[in-house]
């Protein structure tokens, strides 16, 4: 109200913070208190970052992880949204499906990896299917919730309007579901670049996960940071993405 | 009201209940209700709480079955929902797509009844101008009033170009200035599309205004106690109808016959 708006403060002071918390890593890595092999201060990070980028090979092996993070987040959303429409539309399904989603879902995707590498081989599909498995559950837990709790009103409109299960599906339930479902998306994304960096510790067939791993064979503690950061950065961007595409799709939300 | 009954042809009522009882487990809501609709009649129903009142009007829509007894429409029996029978629910907000702009709330209806793409986009003009939305088709409901949903969700219901209304206390959620409009605008619209309509208040008043029969239910279980035959003249006008001398007999009457069943 009075010159600058709120949020511009907002957005300064959180800039503020940031450097202050790099100008206090940088004094914490110059004061040697912590061994400096280990903990490299922002300056030996960003030339590590540097020298990747320069040569080339950082930009291919972050694509590489962007790739296996989108596709493997992909398969999951087409299974757990399909599936999760499925069993959320059918009072059956929710009765003797469900449950069976409920135990499986506990299980840490990254202790099934050794069947996946044994099923794959230490390839992409193994990278893959570790994902979809791991990001599947978020998207189908809240499709299954948006489509079963439709208001009951909208239910009868389709039956008076006599709208097919195949309408009702895609006119009705699947958009009203879709503030749960985007939540779902969400979270899974999340899932999907920790797996995929897990999947590429153990494939070591490129990407920031292998690049990570070799960094730490070689005691490299400024690649592994480096990699780190350019990990925080895609998972930062990526949120941000879908942040848009949820502002355009849940515009009917606001006034 | 002869012209149009002889235009449509034979003297069947478009909807009749026919010892129609309604129960939920061991609980009767509805029993032994003998009901019909005339042609193009305006028909309100009445009610203390507890009389069946919106149960009575999911019965003709066909949502709910009839336990006993027999619903007919258009002289055949009713199993289901029909698009001829379209409801307006006082719930607007549950009942429109929010995710839908006027417009596409009432395209819905006439993509569940097959219409052609091409052939939507004039129908939806014409209806969103009916009931007087014609600006306001990119709005989504959440930019709307309360009284403007409501007309949104009418002109979704004329778009199924059903032959009865039903109405369940469509206005009981307005304030007192938008309800008095709308009830003018639905006197309009019924009489424009010839359409029967069939409307559930707990307004007397309201049910006197606009009806030309007026149903009294008594409560439990849920019976016909009297039917009242409003012979106001039409066109009503909010001020002269209801200073009419007709008009304060029938709220007498009706007023009367509620309140031997209010404790």
């Amino acid at each position: 109200m009075i010159g600058v708006p709120r949020s511009v403060l907002w957005f300064l002071g959180s800039c503020l913070v940031l450097v202050a918390g790099l100008g206090l890593w940088q004094v914490l890595a110059d004061s040697g208190a912590i061994p400096r092999a280990f903990f490299p201060g922002p300056d030996r990070v960003w030339t590590a970052l540097h020298r990747g980028f320069s040569s080339g090979a950082m930009i291919g092996e972050t694509l590489t992880t962007v790739r296996r993070m989108a596709l493997g987040w992909a398969l999951a959303s087409v299974i757990g949204v399909g599936l999760g429409a499925l069993v959320g539309l059918s009072p059956w399904m929710r009765t003797y499906v469900a449950p069976t989603f409920e135990g499986l879902r506990p299980i840490p995707a990254s202790a099934l990896a050794p069947l996946a590498v044994l099923a794959f081989g230490l390839s992409d599909g193994m990278i893959l299917a570790l994902i979809a498995f791991g990001a599947v559950w978020p998207m189908l837990l809240t499709t299954v919730h948006g489509v079963a709790s439709v208001h009951p009103r909208k239910a009868e409109v389709a039956r008076l309007l006599g709208l097919s299960r195949l309408a009702y599906a895609w006119k009705i339930a699947l958009p009203a579901a879709t503030p749960d479902i985007l939540g779902g998306l969400r979270l899974g994304l999340t899932v999907a670049l920790i797996l995929a960096v897990v999947g590429e510790m153990i494939t070591v067939q490129g990407g920031l996960g292998a690049r990570i791993m070799i960094a730490a064979r070689r005691f490299n503690a400024a690649d592994i940071f480096a990699g780190v950061a350019l990990l925080g950065a895609i998972g930062l961007l990526t949120n941000a993405a879908l942040s848009q595409i949820e502002a355009r799709l849940l515009r009917w939300t606001h006034r | 009201m002869t012209t149009v009954q002889a235009a449509r042809g034979p003297e069947t009522p478009i909807m009749a209940i026919a010892g129609a009882s309604v129960s939920f487990g061991a609980a009767r809501v509805l029993d032994g209700i003998d009901l019909e609709l005339r042609r193009g009649e305006f028909v309100c129903v009445v009610g203390p709480s507890g009389s069946g009142k919106t149960t009575l009007l999911r019965l003709l829509s066909g949502l709910q079955p009839a336990t006993t007894g027999t619903v007919f429409h258009q002289g055949t029996v009713q199993n289901g929902p029909a698009r001829g029978v379209a409801i307006v629910f006082q719930d607007y907000a549950h009942a429109l797509l929010p995710w839908r702009t006027a417009a596409g709330n009432v395209s819905l209806a006439l993509e569940a009844a097959g219409l052609p793409r091409a052939q939507r986009a004039d129908r939806i003009a014409a209806l969103l101008a009916t009931v007087g939305l014609a600006a306001h088709a990119d709005h989504f409901p959440a930019q709307m009033s309360g009284g403007m949903q409501q007309r949104l969700q009418i002109a979704r219901c004329l778009a199924q170009d059903p032959d009865v209304l039903l109405m369940d206390e469509p206005f009981g959620a307005l304030d007192a200035m938008t309800r008095q409009k709308l009830q003018d605008e639905i006197l309009r619209i019924v009489a424009a599309s010839g359409v029967t309509a069939f409307f559930v208040t707990h307004d007397l008043e309201e049910a006197i205004y606009l009806g030309d029969r007026v149903v009294a239910l008594e409560p439990n279980p849920g019976r016909v106690g009297a039917i009242f035959d409003v012979p106001l003249p039409r066109p009503r006008t909010q001020l002269s109808t209801r200073e009419h001398p007709e008009f304060l007999r029938l709220r007498r009457d009706l007023f009367d016959f509620i309140q031997q069943f209010e404790p």
